[in-house]
Protein backbone atom coordinates (compact mmCIF):
# COMPACT_ATOMS: atom_id res chain seq x y z
CA UNK A 1 0.00 0.00 0.00
CA UNK A 2 1.27 3.47 -0.68
CA UNK A 3 1.70 5.18 2.75
CA UNK A 4 1.84 8.71 1.24
CA UNK A 5 -0.75 8.97 -1.50
CA UNK A 6 -4.21 8.68 0.34
CA UNK A 7 -3.45 11.17 2.66
CA UNK A 8 -2.31 14.59 0.18
CA UNK A 9 -3.27 15.70 -3.31
CA UNK A 10 -0.65 14.07 -5.75
CA UNK A 11 -1.48 16.44 -8.68
CA UNK A 12 -1.38 19.16 -6.87
CA UNK A 13 2.51 18.36 -5.36
CA UNK A 14 3.14 17.40 -8.75
CA UNK A 15 1.81 20.81 -9.79
CA UNK A 16 4.06 22.49 -6.94
CA UNK A 17 6.75 20.74 -7.76
CA UNK A 18 7.20 21.06 -11.62
CA UNK A 19 6.89 24.78 -10.80
CA UNK A 20 9.37 24.68 -8.42
CA UNK A 21 12.13 22.58 -10.84
CA UNK A 22 10.70 24.86 -13.63
CA UNK A 23 13.77 27.28 -13.94
CA UNK A 24 12.80 31.36 -14.12
CA UNK A 25 13.19 32.90 -17.57
CA UNK A 26 13.82 36.51 -18.06
CA UNK A 27 13.63 38.13 -14.69
CA UNK A 28 12.16 41.80 -14.36
CA UNK A 29 14.78 43.24 -12.13
CA UNK A 30 18.09 42.13 -11.44
CA UNK A 31 18.54 39.06 -9.88
CA UNK A 32 21.01 40.01 -7.05
CA UNK A 33 19.01 42.70 -5.68
CA UNK A 34 15.43 40.78 -6.59
CA UNK A 35 13.71 40.62 -3.28
CA UNK A 36 10.48 39.38 -5.24
CA UNK A 37 9.94 38.20 -9.11
CA UNK A 38 7.29 38.85 -11.46
CA UNK A 39 4.97 35.97 -9.50
CA UNK A 40 5.17 38.51 -6.52
CA UNK A 41 1.22 39.42 -6.72
CA UNK A 42 2.04 42.38 -4.03
CA UNK A 43 0.12 42.30 -0.34
CA UNK A 44 -2.32 44.70 0.21
CA UNK A 45 -0.62 47.87 -1.76
CA UNK A 46 -1.87 49.09 -4.96
CA UNK A 47 0.25 51.56 -7.12
CA UNK A 48 -1.17 54.97 -6.78
CA UNK A 49 1.32 57.58 -8.41
CA UNK A 50 2.42 58.72 -11.24
CA UNK A 51 6.69 57.84 -12.16
CA UNK A 52 8.71 60.03 -10.25
CA UNK A 53 9.34 63.34 -11.34
CA UNK A 54 12.22 64.67 -13.30
CA UNK A 55 15.20 65.39 -10.94
CA UNK A 56 15.07 69.14 -9.91
CA UNK A 57 17.00 71.79 -11.51
CA UNK A 58 19.80 73.26 -9.80
CA UNK A 59 17.63 76.72 -9.48
CA UNK A 60 14.76 74.85 -8.30
CA UNK A 61 14.79 75.89 -4.28
CA UNK A 62 11.36 77.05 -4.27
CA UNK A 63 8.21 74.84 -4.00
CA UNK A 64 7.10 72.72 -7.31
CA UNK A 65 4.00 73.53 -8.28
CA UNK A 66 1.92 70.78 -7.25
CA UNK A 67 -0.47 69.41 -9.74
CA UNK A 68 -4.24 70.54 -9.19
CA UNK A 69 -6.34 67.79 -7.34
CA UNK A 70 -10.22 67.99 -7.59
CA UNK A 71 -12.36 66.53 -4.17
CA UNK A 72 -8.96 65.85 -2.47
CA UNK A 73 -7.83 66.68 0.77
CA UNK A 74 -5.88 69.86 0.99
CA UNK A 75 -2.26 69.39 -0.08
CA UNK A 76 0.41 69.57 2.41
CA UNK A 77 2.68 72.03 2.17
CA UNK A 78 5.91 71.64 1.07
CA UNK A 79 8.64 71.73 3.32
CA UNK A 80 10.30 75.56 2.62
CA UNK A 81 12.80 76.44 0.40
CA UNK A 82 15.98 76.08 3.44
CA UNK A 83 14.65 73.04 3.68
CA UNK A 84 16.75 71.99 0.33
CA UNK A 85 20.00 74.17 1.74
CA UNK A 86 22.24 72.94 5.31
CA UNK A 87 23.85 69.25 5.57
CA UNK A 88 22.60 66.54 4.27
CA UNK A 89 21.59 64.86 8.20
CA UNK A 90 19.91 68.27 8.71
CA UNK A 91 17.76 68.78 5.34
CA UNK A 92 17.18 64.99 5.70
CA UNK A 93 15.64 65.62 9.82
CA UNK A 94 13.42 68.84 8.20
CA UNK A 95 12.21 66.67 6.04
CA UNK A 96 11.52 63.96 8.60
CA UNK A 97 9.99 66.63 10.71
CA UNK A 98 7.82 67.69 7.42
CA UNK A 99 6.59 64.23 7.04
CA UNK A 100 5.46 64.04 10.70
CA UNK A 101 3.65 67.17 10.52
CA UNK A 102 1.95 66.64 7.20
CA UNK A 103 1.33 63.20 6.72
CA UNK A 104 1.65 61.79 10.62
CA UNK A 105 4.58 59.82 9.30
CA UNK A 106 5.76 57.73 13.03
CA UNK A 107 8.54 56.81 11.29
CA UNK A 108 10.80 57.05 8.59
CA UNK A 109 13.69 55.48 6.72
CA UNK A 110 15.86 56.27 3.24
CA UNK A 111 17.13 53.02 1.82
CA UNK A 112 20.01 53.54 -1.26
CA UNK A 113 19.62 51.65 -4.31
CA UNK A 114 21.96 49.12 -3.05
CA UNK A 115 20.08 48.34 0.18
CA UNK A 116 22.24 50.62 2.74
CA UNK A 117 20.73 52.64 4.87
CA UNK A 118 20.91 56.38 4.69
CA UNK A 119 18.72 57.77 7.22
CA UNK A 120 16.22 55.35 9.58
CA UNK A 121 14.73 57.09 12.55
CA UNK A 122 11.88 54.89 12.52
CA UNK A 123 13.17 51.88 14.63
CA UNK A 124 11.65 49.51 12.32
CA UNK A 125 14.96 48.18 10.59
CA UNK A 126 12.50 45.13 9.88
CA UNK A 127 10.87 47.20 7.33
CA UNK A 128 13.97 47.84 5.21
CA UNK A 129 13.95 44.82 3.31
CA UNK A 130 10.01 44.83 2.91
CA UNK A 131 10.13 48.70 1.28
CA UNK A 132 13.22 47.53 -0.83
CA UNK A 133 11.54 44.60 -2.06
CA UNK A 134 8.72 45.94 -2.69
CA UNK A 135 10.69 48.53 -4.47
CA UNK A 136 11.79 46.82 -6.79
CA UNK A 137 8.56 44.57 -7.63
CA UNK A 138 6.97 47.63 -8.68
CA UNK A 139 9.78 48.47 -11.35
CA UNK A 140 9.36 47.21 -14.63
CA UNK A 141 11.14 47.18 -17.33
CA UNK A 142 11.24 50.60 -19.04
CA UNK A 143 9.75 52.54 -16.36
CA UNK A 144 10.54 54.01 -13.54
CA UNK A 145 9.68 52.32 -10.26
CA UNK A 146 6.05 53.17 -8.32
CA UNK A 147 4.99 54.13 -4.86
CA UNK A 148 3.03 51.15 -2.94
CA UNK A 149 1.85 51.21 -0.13
CA UNK A 150 1.38 47.77 2.57
CA UNK A 151 -0.82 47.81 5.52
CA UNK A 152 1.36 46.63 8.46
CA UNK A 153 -0.78 46.83 11.67
CA UNK A 154 -4.42 48.39 12.46
CA UNK A 155 -3.88 51.92 11.91
CA UNK A 156 -0.31 51.76 10.53
CA UNK A 157 0.75 51.73 6.84
CA UNK A 158 4.34 51.55 5.06
CA UNK A 159 4.60 53.77 2.34
CA UNK A 160 7.38 53.11 0.04
CA UNK A 161 8.58 55.72 -2.26
CA UNK A 162 10.87 55.33 -4.52
CA UNK A 163 12.63 59.02 -5.62
CA UNK A 164 14.91 59.16 -8.33
CA UNK A 165 17.47 61.62 -6.82
CA UNK A 166 21.20 63.20 -8.16
CA UNK A 167 22.39 60.17 -6.63
CA UNK A 168 20.28 57.47 -7.47
CA UNK A 169 17.16 55.78 -7.09
CA UNK A 170 16.42 56.14 -3.43
CA UNK A 171 13.91 54.22 -1.27
CA UNK A 172 11.21 56.42 1.24
CA UNK A 173 9.50 54.06 3.84
CA UNK A 174 7.27 55.69 5.75
CA UNK A 175 4.95 54.77 8.58
CA UNK A 176 2.37 55.97 8.14
CA UNK A 177 -2.16 55.63 9.01
CA UNK A 178 -3.28 55.43 6.01
CA UNK A 179 -1.88 55.65 2.22
CA UNK A 180 -0.98 58.72 0.86
CA UNK A 181 -2.86 59.86 -1.98
CA UNK A 182 -1.29 60.33 -5.26
CA UNK A 183 -0.85 64.21 -5.14
CA UNK A 184 0.31 63.72 -1.66
CA UNK A 185 3.03 60.65 -3.02
CA UNK A 186 4.03 63.25 -5.64
CA UNK A 187 4.56 66.07 -3.08
CA UNK A 188 6.70 63.79 -1.30
CA UNK A 189 8.65 62.44 -4.35
CA UNK A 190 9.37 66.28 -5.09
CA UNK A 191 10.38 67.35 -1.71
CA UNK A 192 12.80 64.34 -1.45
CA UNK A 193 14.75 64.81 -4.71
CA UNK A 194 14.80 68.41 -3.72
CA UNK A 195 16.38 67.46 -0.78
CA UNK A 196 18.45 64.99 -1.99
CA UNK A 197 20.19 67.15 -4.57
CA UNK A 198 23.54 68.28 -4.15
CA UNK A 199 24.27 72.11 -2.70
CA UNK A 200 24.46 74.55 -5.01
CA UNK A 201 22.42 72.00 -7.40
CA UNK A 202 25.53 70.39 -9.29
CA UNK B 1 31.17 30.57 -5.05
CA UNK B 2 28.54 28.27 -4.70
CA UNK B 3 26.34 28.34 -1.64
CA UNK B 4 23.89 25.96 -0.49
CA UNK B 5 21.46 26.04 1.80
CA UNK B 6 20.69 22.21 3.81
CA UNK B 7 16.81 22.95 4.86
CA UNK B 8 13.92 21.29 5.99
CA UNK B 9 10.46 21.77 6.98
CA UNK B 10 10.51 19.22 10.12
CA UNK B 11 13.72 19.20 12.57
CA UNK B 12 15.34 15.72 13.08
CA UNK B 13 15.97 14.26 9.26
CA UNK B 14 19.49 14.00 9.27
CA UNK B 15 20.05 17.19 8.30
CA UNK B 16 23.84 17.81 9.78
CA UNK B 17 24.98 14.68 9.32
CA UNK B 18 24.32 15.13 5.45
CA UNK B 19 25.74 18.67 6.07
CA UNK B 20 28.71 17.89 8.03
CA UNK B 21 29.44 14.94 5.39
CA UNK B 22 28.81 16.31 1.89
CA UNK B 23 30.79 19.37 3.02
CA UNK B 24 33.62 16.93 4.03
CA UNK B 25 33.24 14.94 0.98
CA UNK B 26 33.85 18.07 -1.33
CA UNK B 27 36.41 19.25 0.43
CA UNK B 28 38.27 15.95 0.11
CA UNK B 29 37.81 16.28 -3.81
CA UNK B 30 39.79 19.86 -3.42
CA UNK B 31 36.92 21.74 -4.10
CA UNK B 32 37.95 24.53 -0.87
CA UNK B 33 34.65 24.61 1.50
CA UNK B 34 33.07 26.11 3.91
CA UNK B 35 30.52 24.63 6.24
CA UNK B 36 28.28 26.99 8.23
CA UNK B 37 26.19 26.28 11.17
CA UNK B 38 23.12 28.30 11.08
CA UNK B 39 21.19 26.16 13.34
CA UNK B 40 21.00 27.99 16.64
CA UNK B 41 21.09 24.26 18.28
CA UNK B 42 24.68 24.35 17.02
CA UNK B 43 24.56 20.99 15.98
CA UNK B 44 27.30 20.92 13.49
CA UNK B 45 29.62 22.67 15.96
CA UNK B 46 28.83 20.39 18.80
CA UNK B 47 29.57 17.47 16.23
CA UNK B 48 33.10 18.68 15.45
CA UNK B 49 34.50 21.25 17.72
CA UNK B 50 34.85 20.13 21.42
CA UNK B 51 34.51 24.22 22.33
CA UNK B 52 32.36 25.06 19.71
CA UNK B 53 30.16 26.99 22.09
CA UNK B 54 32.93 29.39 22.81
CA UNK B 55 33.69 29.93 19.21
CA UNK B 56 32.03 33.58 17.90
CA UNK B 57 29.86 32.26 15.21
CA UNK B 58 27.67 32.60 12.50
CA UNK B 59 24.31 34.25 14.83
CA UNK B 60 26.90 36.56 16.27
CA UNK B 61 28.04 37.51 13.03
CA UNK B 62 24.54 38.70 12.16
CA UNK B 63 23.92 40.26 15.70
CA UNK B 64 27.04 42.31 15.77
CA UNK B 65 28.39 44.32 12.36
CA UNK B 66 31.79 44.52 14.23
CA UNK B 67 32.58 41.51 13.90
CA UNK B 68 35.00 39.99 10.91
CA UNK B 69 34.27 37.16 8.85
CA UNK B 70 38.25 36.34 9.65
CA UNK B 71 37.40 35.43 13.40
CA UNK B 72 34.59 33.35 12.79
CA UNK B 73 36.83 30.82 9.82
CA UNK B 74 37.78 27.79 11.71
CA UNK B 75 40.59 25.78 9.29
CA UNK B 76 40.62 21.53 9.98
CA UNK B 77 42.80 19.45 9.47
CA UNK B 78 41.97 19.22 5.99
CA UNK B 79 43.43 22.30 4.35
CA UNK B 80 40.37 22.73 1.77
CA UNK B 81 37.84 22.53 4.61
CA UNK B 82 36.77 25.07 7.34
CA UNK B 83 33.90 25.32 9.43
CA UNK B 84 31.92 28.80 11.26
CA UNK B 85 30.22 27.56 14.29
CA UNK B 86 26.71 28.54 15.08
CA UNK B 87 28.21 31.15 18.00
CA UNK B 88 27.50 32.18 21.21
CA UNK B 89 24.42 33.30 20.52
CA UNK B 90 22.72 30.22 21.66
CA UNK B 91 19.63 31.78 22.77
CA UNK B 92 18.97 33.64 19.46
CA UNK B 93 15.01 33.85 18.59
CA UNK B 94 15.50 32.03 15.08
CA UNK B 95 11.65 32.87 14.24
CA UNK B 96 10.01 35.72 13.74
CA UNK B 97 9.96 37.86 10.20
CA UNK B 98 11.96 36.93 7.09
CA UNK B 99 14.41 39.80 5.92
CA UNK B 100 15.75 41.13 9.57
CA UNK B 101 18.80 39.68 8.74
CA UNK B 102 18.77 39.49 4.62
CA UNK B 103 21.33 42.11 4.12
CA UNK B 104 23.76 40.78 7.05
CA UNK B 105 23.19 37.31 6.06
CA UNK B 106 24.40 38.58 2.20
CA UNK B 107 27.69 40.28 3.42
CA UNK B 108 28.05 36.96 4.76
CA UNK B 109 28.65 35.22 1.95
CA UNK B 110 29.89 37.84 -0.18
CA UNK B 111 32.79 37.81 2.38
CA UNK B 112 33.01 34.41 2.23
CA UNK B 113 33.41 34.51 -1.76
CA UNK B 114 36.10 37.01 -1.46
CA UNK B 115 38.33 34.97 0.97
CA UNK B 116 38.44 32.63 -2.17
CA UNK B 117 36.11 29.37 -0.92
CA UNK B 118 34.18 27.71 -3.61
CA UNK B 119 31.63 26.11 -1.95
CA UNK B 120 29.50 27.31 1.13
CA UNK B 121 27.72 24.51 2.76
CA UNK B 122 24.81 26.13 4.90
CA UNK B 123 22.91 23.83 7.40
CA UNK B 124 19.73 25.96 8.54
CA UNK B 125 17.32 25.62 10.59
CA UNK B 126 14.35 23.34 10.45
CA UNK B 127 11.17 25.68 9.03
CA UNK B 128 11.49 27.92 6.17
CA UNK B 129 10.99 31.18 8.20
CA UNK B 130 13.12 33.47 10.27
CA UNK B 131 16.71 33.37 9.60
CA UNK B 132 16.47 30.46 7.45
CA UNK B 133 14.69 31.81 5.35
CA UNK B 134 17.06 34.68 4.73
CA UNK B 135 19.78 32.60 4.18
CA UNK B 136 17.28 30.87 1.35
CA UNK B 137 16.24 33.87 -0.01
CA UNK B 138 20.15 34.48 -0.81
CA UNK B 139 21.53 30.79 -1.71
CA UNK B 140 22.57 29.95 -4.92
CA UNK B 141 20.94 26.20 -4.54
CA UNK B 142 18.82 24.09 -1.87
CA UNK B 143 18.47 20.69 -1.14
CA UNK B 144 15.78 19.34 1.16
CA UNK B 145 16.73 16.13 2.88
CA UNK B 146 13.63 14.08 4.40
CA UNK B 147 13.74 11.39 6.46
CA UNK B 148 12.14 8.15 4.63
CA UNK B 149 9.09 7.78 6.83
CA UNK B 150 5.58 7.60 5.90
CA UNK B 151 4.92 10.67 8.64
CA UNK B 152 7.52 12.71 7.37
CA UNK B 153 6.34 12.51 3.58
CA UNK B 154 3.13 13.76 4.48
CA UNK B 155 4.94 17.46 5.25
CA UNK B 156 6.34 17.39 1.81
CA UNK B 157 3.45 19.30 0.46
CA UNK B 158 3.86 21.91 2.81
CA UNK B 159 7.48 21.97 1.91
CA UNK B 160 7.20 22.72 -1.82
CA UNK B 161 4.39 25.65 -1.09
CA UNK B 162 7.00 26.92 1.07
CA UNK B 163 9.81 26.75 -1.30
CA UNK B 164 7.54 27.98 -3.67
CA UNK B 165 7.10 31.28 -1.85
CA UNK B 166 10.76 31.48 -1.35
CA UNK B 167 11.57 31.11 -4.72
CA UNK B 168 9.21 34.13 -5.84
CA UNK B 169 11.60 35.95 -3.40
CA UNK B 170 14.55 34.31 -4.76
CA UNK B 171 14.05 33.65 -8.63
CA UNK B 172 17.99 32.56 -8.85
CA UNK B 173 17.31 29.82 -6.59
CA UNK B 174 18.14 26.26 -7.83
CA UNK B 175 15.98 23.59 -6.07
CA UNK B 176 18.77 20.43 -6.03
CA UNK B 177 16.10 18.32 -5.08
CA UNK B 178 14.91 15.88 -1.62
CA UNK B 179 17.81 13.41 -0.88
CA UNK B 180 15.95 10.85 1.19
CA UNK B 181 17.30 10.18 4.46
CA UNK B 182 17.98 7.36 7.25
CA UNK B 183 16.37 4.97 4.97
CA UNK B 184 16.06 1.44 6.42
CA UNK B 185 16.18 -1.35 3.83
CA UNK B 186 14.81 -3.93 5.99
CA UNK B 187 12.10 -2.21 7.90
CA UNK B 188 9.08 -1.86 4.63
CA UNK B 189 7.80 1.54 6.02
CA UNK B 190 10.72 3.11 5.39
CA UNK B 191 11.45 1.56 2.11
CA UNK B 192 7.75 2.15 0.84
CA UNK B 193 7.85 5.38 1.88
CA UNK B 194 10.92 6.19 0.34
CA UNK B 195 9.70 4.09 -3.02
CA UNK B 196 6.47 6.43 -2.73
CA UNK B 197 8.31 9.90 -2.57
CA UNK B 198 9.88 8.69 -5.81
CA UNK B 199 6.50 8.23 -7.19
CA UNK B 200 5.12 11.42 -6.38
CA UNK B 201 7.78 13.69 -7.46
CA UNK B 202 9.38 14.42 -10.84
CA UNK B 203 12.36 12.27 -10.95
CA UNK B 204 14.97 14.92 -11.29
CA UNK B 205 13.36 16.35 -7.95
CA UNK B 206 14.99 12.92 -6.23
CA UNK B 207 18.01 12.19 -5.99
CA UNK B 208 19.04 8.82 -6.74
CA UNK B 209 21.68 8.49 -3.61
CA UNK B 210 19.79 7.65 -0.39
CA UNK B 211 21.44 8.36 3.00
CA UNK B 212 21.48 4.67 5.13
CA UNK B 213 20.63 4.68 8.63
CA UNK B 214 23.73 3.86 9.96
CA UNK B 215 25.37 3.20 13.13
CA UNK B 216 28.78 4.91 11.54
CA UNK B 217 27.06 8.56 11.97
CA UNK B 218 26.76 7.92 15.63
CA UNK B 219 29.94 6.86 16.75
CA UNK B 220 31.57 9.81 14.01
CA UNK B 221 29.35 12.37 15.39
CA UNK B 222 30.76 11.39 19.07
CA UNK B 223 34.30 11.16 18.00
CA UNK B 224 33.88 14.49 16.20
CA UNK B 225 34.60 13.52 13.18
CA UNK B 226 32.86 13.12 8.89
CA UNK B 227 32.00 9.73 8.79
CA UNK B 228 34.34 9.43 5.81
CA UNK B 229 37.25 9.65 7.91
CA UNK B 230 36.51 6.95 10.36
CA UNK B 231 38.57 3.90 9.54
CA UNK B 232 35.34 1.68 8.55
CA UNK B 233 34.20 4.63 7.25
CA UNK B 234 34.51 4.10 3.38
CA UNK B 235 31.72 2.69 2.70
CA UNK B 236 29.49 5.58 3.97
CA UNK B 237 32.22 7.98 2.14
CA UNK B 238 31.14 6.31 -1.01
CA UNK B 239 27.58 7.25 -0.53
CA UNK B 240 28.04 10.99 0.21
CA UNK B 241 30.88 10.96 -3.03
CA UNK B 242 28.01 9.67 -5.35
CA UNK B 243 25.94 12.70 -3.86
CA UNK B 244 28.52 15.28 -4.47
CA UNK B 245 28.47 13.55 -8.03
CA UNK B 246 24.96 14.08 -8.28
CA UNK B 247 25.38 17.86 -7.10
CA UNK B 248 27.64 18.68 -9.30
CA UNK B 249 25.90 17.36 -12.69
CA UNK B 250 22.78 19.32 -11.09
CA UNK B 251 25.01 22.71 -10.94
CA UNK B 252 26.84 22.56 -14.00
CA UNK B 253 24.25 24.38 -15.92
CA UNK B 254 23.64 27.05 -13.24
CA UNK B 255 27.61 27.08 -13.44
CA UNK B 256 27.44 27.44 -16.83
CA UNK B 257 25.37 30.97 -16.69
CA UNK B 258 27.12 32.09 -13.75
CA UNK B 259 30.55 31.40 -14.56
CA UNK B 260 31.61 30.28 -11.27
CA UNK B 261 32.47 27.37 -8.90
CA UNK B 262 36.06 25.73 -9.18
Amino acid sequence: MNPINPWIDADEVRRLAARLMRPVRNPAVNLSDAGFDEGFVGFTGERTASPAPPAPQPEALTPPALPVVVSTPPLPNPPSPSAARGPFLERIQRFRDWMAREFSATGVFILDREGAVIFDESDRGRLHFLARSLALASRRPGTSAANVHVKIGAGTTLEVIPVETAYGCLVLGAVVPDALPPAAVHAVMEALARIAAPPGGA
Amino acid sequence: MINIAVSSQKGGVGKTTLSINLAHAFARAGVRTLLVDADPQGSVGLSLTRQSRLLTGFYDYLEDPGISLDRLIVPTRLETFSLVASGQASDYEAGGGMGAHLARVRAFLRGVAARGFELCIIDTAAGLFGVTGDVIASSDAIMIPQQAEPLGIRSVPKLLEGLNRLRVMNPRLTVLGVCLTMVQNDLAESTEAAAALRELLPPEMVFQTQIPRDRLFVRASARGLPVGVLEDGAGAQVVFDALRAEIEAKLEPADATRGVHG
